[in-house]
């Protein structure tokens, strides 16, 4: 009886703990779920296009800010707002006679943090 | 979520119990004197993932596609046919005499109330202390663990069994969890591998208790080893720290050898052909999951055997003689050939083969391998097992019987496996040490679960009742506390989710955009927290992307290793890295945002075209 006793509450136990981590990845496995974390990047980074995304996984609805350089120059700079967990995509308007040659950088802020990604534009 | 859940609580069991219960049946049937029913329901495991191992590889043989249907028709019909053995040779079989003697068996196992609640409650602990380790870890992010995957990932999407082209990998490490995946659907970038695993290492509990109930025959010795295997260091190494970490071929080695020898242990002490048998059985399991695992089992057989044939030398021939007997037998003849026959003609482990031998064995070639210095010895088992360990040794050694094997298996095994972990060239063997240092943990722990025993049972008769109570205490106390230090890191340890989370977004991203027939990705494994798992993203190949691996592993004095991996994110500037660019074609490189990426920003060739807290990633214009 003993011997009993103890497989069938090691198997409870078990599926009791299986239960609780299996929950808790399938919660923490999300890109949201108590994080705090933007990430931007160019959408084709294939080719010359300057389209890119922010994320917004800070956990709630947020305002970016976002400058277009080109070769230093500041050839756009406006603001976002995006709802938590989405997805902002951007296709910023240079003439290609600008860009050719050139490097050209984004820069998205948010609150204090600063994220660039940048081409380098062939002729 | 609850979906997914409930489907893997019905297959874990369909996969692992069913065949393992049924196994059974055909071998023993319901009413066998020989074995207890604690005994039966904790073999069901073992025995179950060896079955279904099997399967699946006869129906790679057999050229069928692996999938979800296949599977479970298979396990079917295996089931069916262990049934319809059964019927064949039980079935009109009415046993009462069994079930007299039955009562007999299930004595060994038959617990007092105060064992069963100290049972209850080392379960209890060892559950909780892993499932709060595992709480912190859960998030897939193991190195070990994506290799792994990535193996089991390719046996899901092909259909296939793999072929590794190389021997680190077997095949048993990989089966169960594609199985899990294509049965129940439950994905491998889940906790399903961990809890696998987590399963297995507390079977591996149970098996070693078994062991001993059936070395020793004390139900004391078997209560206490719940709580000297379950409890006491019960996240380091080889436990939940290897079961987050994904290291399965020690995970289930740990768990199957205890089951090879008490098979082996009761086919010799009880002369009993069925006990040869399952031996031959789980070691044929084991061979196909864990060559180290393998390799240390074959070591310890041969030191518990060569050991028991000194103390008998006289009567050595007939010693030999008797064991033959045993196994020259229909049941274990006709699983040898059988094993014979998968290991032939269905599937060769892809470490069968003469040079995986000669590897493995000989003067050590590295300082990993010369041996652990003992203190090394006492950091990788922990203080409180070596004591306790150190002392069911000697106690072992004034109650030594040179005629019964069960000392010989107490004595022997410690000895054979710290001679391979402090002096392995004494022995010829070649590998890294500390990899055998964790196997020390199961001949320390039937050690020490017979040491408490014995040192209680002996102070519990002393004159002084004071002293006694005193020395009790104090060795209790040290125990405890130092058994249970490192469960302290399960409660301090910060979880790194969003880190990992960030990684795989990075490799999401990548594998949406680069064409992986032109685009060769390197990332960087040293800063990169969970990045094994990039190559589930692309499922192109083992070494896509490539990778900077630890620093460490690019100085080796035994043979000229390649740097270019290292050199295009150490040094990328360098003519060395530019060269290497050119060479492997390297055109986009994911590194740590915060370390590497900075130095990458300086270099004019390099576009960023990604950038999140964690990782950057750059492509080469």
């Amino acid at each position: 009886m003993s011997s009993k006793i103890i497989i069938i509450a090691t198997a409870v136990l078990l599926v009791a703990s299986f239960s609780l981590l299996f929950i808790i990845e399938a919660k923490n496995h999300n890109y949201d779920y108590n994080k705090t974390w933007s990430v931007i990047y160019f959408e084709n980074p294939q080719d010359n296009s300057l389209d890119f995304a922010i994320e917004n996984h800070e956990g709630e609805k947020s305002e970016y800010g976002y400058r277009i350089f080109v070769a230093d120059d500041k050839v756009i700079d406006e603001k976002v707002e995006i709802n938590a967990g989405a997805t902002q995509k951007i296709s910023p308007v240079i003439s290609s006679e600008r860009l050719m040659g050139n490097k050209v950088l984004i820069e998205v802020n948010y609150k204090d943090t600063e994220y660039k990604i940048y081409k380098n534009l062939g002729k | 979520m609850i979906f997914d859940l409930l489907k893997l609580i019905f297959t874990v069991p369909f996969l692992l119990v069913l065949p393992g219960f049924f196994l059974q049946l055909a071998v023993f049937g319901m009413k066998d004197k020989r074995i207890s029913f604690l005994e039966k329901a904790v073999l069901i495991i073992p025995l179950g993932l060896i079955a279904t191992n099997l399967i699946i590889l006869f129906l790679n043989k057999m050229g069928i596609l692996l999938n979800g249907p296949v599977i479970v028709g298979a396990v079917l019909i295996f089931c069916a046919a262990c049934f319809a053995i059964f019927q064949f040779r039980f079935g009109k079989k009415k046993d009462k005499k069994e079930k007299e003697s039955d009562e007999e068996t299930e004595k060994i196992f038959d617990f007092s109330s105060w064992q069963t609640i100290f049972i209850l409650l080392a379960i209890l602990l060892a559950v909780f202390i892993r499932t709060a380790y595992l709480s912190d870890t859960i998030v897939p992010s193991a190195t070990d663990l994506g290799h792994h995957m990535y193996w089991a990932q390719t046996i899901i999407d092909s259909g296939q069994l793999p072929n590794y082209g190389v021997p680190d990998f077997i095949i048993g490490e990989h089966m169960i969890f594609a199985a899990v995946n294509l049965v129940s659907g439950v994905k491998l970038m889940s906790a399903m591998p961990v809890l696998l695993l987590f399963l297995f290492n507390i079977t591996g509990i149970f098996t070693i208790a078994i062991l001993l109930g059936r070395i020793f025959e004390n139900k004391k010795i078997v209560a206490v080893s719940f709580f000297v295997a379950g409890s006491l260091y019960a996240i380091n190494a080889p436990q939940g720290r290897y079961v987050s970490g994904g290291v399965i071929g020690n995970i289930i080695g740990d768990m199957l050898i205890p089951v090879a020898l008490y098979f082996l242990f009761r086919a010799f002490t009880e002369k009993d052909q069925i006990f040869a048998g399952l031996f031959l059985f789980s070691f044929a399991g084991l061979l196909y999951t864990h060559h180290l695992s393998s390799f240390i089992f074959i070591f310890s057989v041969a030191g518990i055997l060569f050991l028991y044939l000194i103390l008998n030398i006289k009567n050595i021939f007939g010693i030999v003689s008797d064991w033959l007997k045993v196994f020259l037998k229909p049941f274990p003849l006709a699983i040898l050939l059988l094993s014979a026959f998968f290991f032939l003609f269905v599937f060769t482990p892809s470490y069968f083969n003469a040079a995986a031998v000669t590897q493995a064995t000989g003067t050590p070639t590295k300082i990993t391998r010369v041996g652990l210095s003992l203190s090394q010895i006492e950091g990788g088992v922990g203080s409180a097992q070596l004591f306790l360990a150190t002392i069911g040794f000697l106690l072992a050694l004034l109650a030594i019987r040179r005629k019964q094997l069960k000392y010989s298996v107490t004595i022997g095994w410690i000895i054979v496996l710290f001679v391979m972990t402090w002096k392995p060239a004494l022995l010829d063997v070649n590998i890294p040490s500390n990899r055998i240092s964790n196997y020390l943990f199961l001949p320390i722990a039937l050690l020490s679960a017979y040491g408490l025993v014995r040192y209680f049972e002996i102070f519990g008769a002393a004159a002084s009742r004071f002293f006694s109570a005193v020395l009790l205490f104090t060795l209790l106390f040290f125990v405890i506390t130092n058994g249970l230090s490192d469960s302290a890191d399960a409660f301090k340890a910060r979880p790194q989710f969003q880190q990992a989370m960030e990684t795989f977004h990075s490799a999401e991203y990548l594998a949406a955009t680069v064409d992986t027939n032109k685009d060769v990705v390197l990332k960087d494994h040293v800063n990169m927290y969970a990045d094994s798992w990039y190559k589930l993203f692309f499922m192109k190949d083992y070494k896509y992307p490539l990778s900077r691996g630890m620093l460490t592993r690019y100085v080796d004095p035994t043979k000229t290793r390649e740097t270019c991996t290292r050199d295009m994110i150490s040094f990328p500037e360098s003519d060395v890295a530019r060269e290497c660019f050119a060479d492997t074609g390297v055109n986009y490189v994911a590194v740590n945002a915060q370390i590497e990426g900075s130095s990458f920003e300086q270099l004019p060739e390099f576009s960023k075209v990604y950038g999140s807290d964690e990782i950057s990633i750059f492509k080469r214009n």
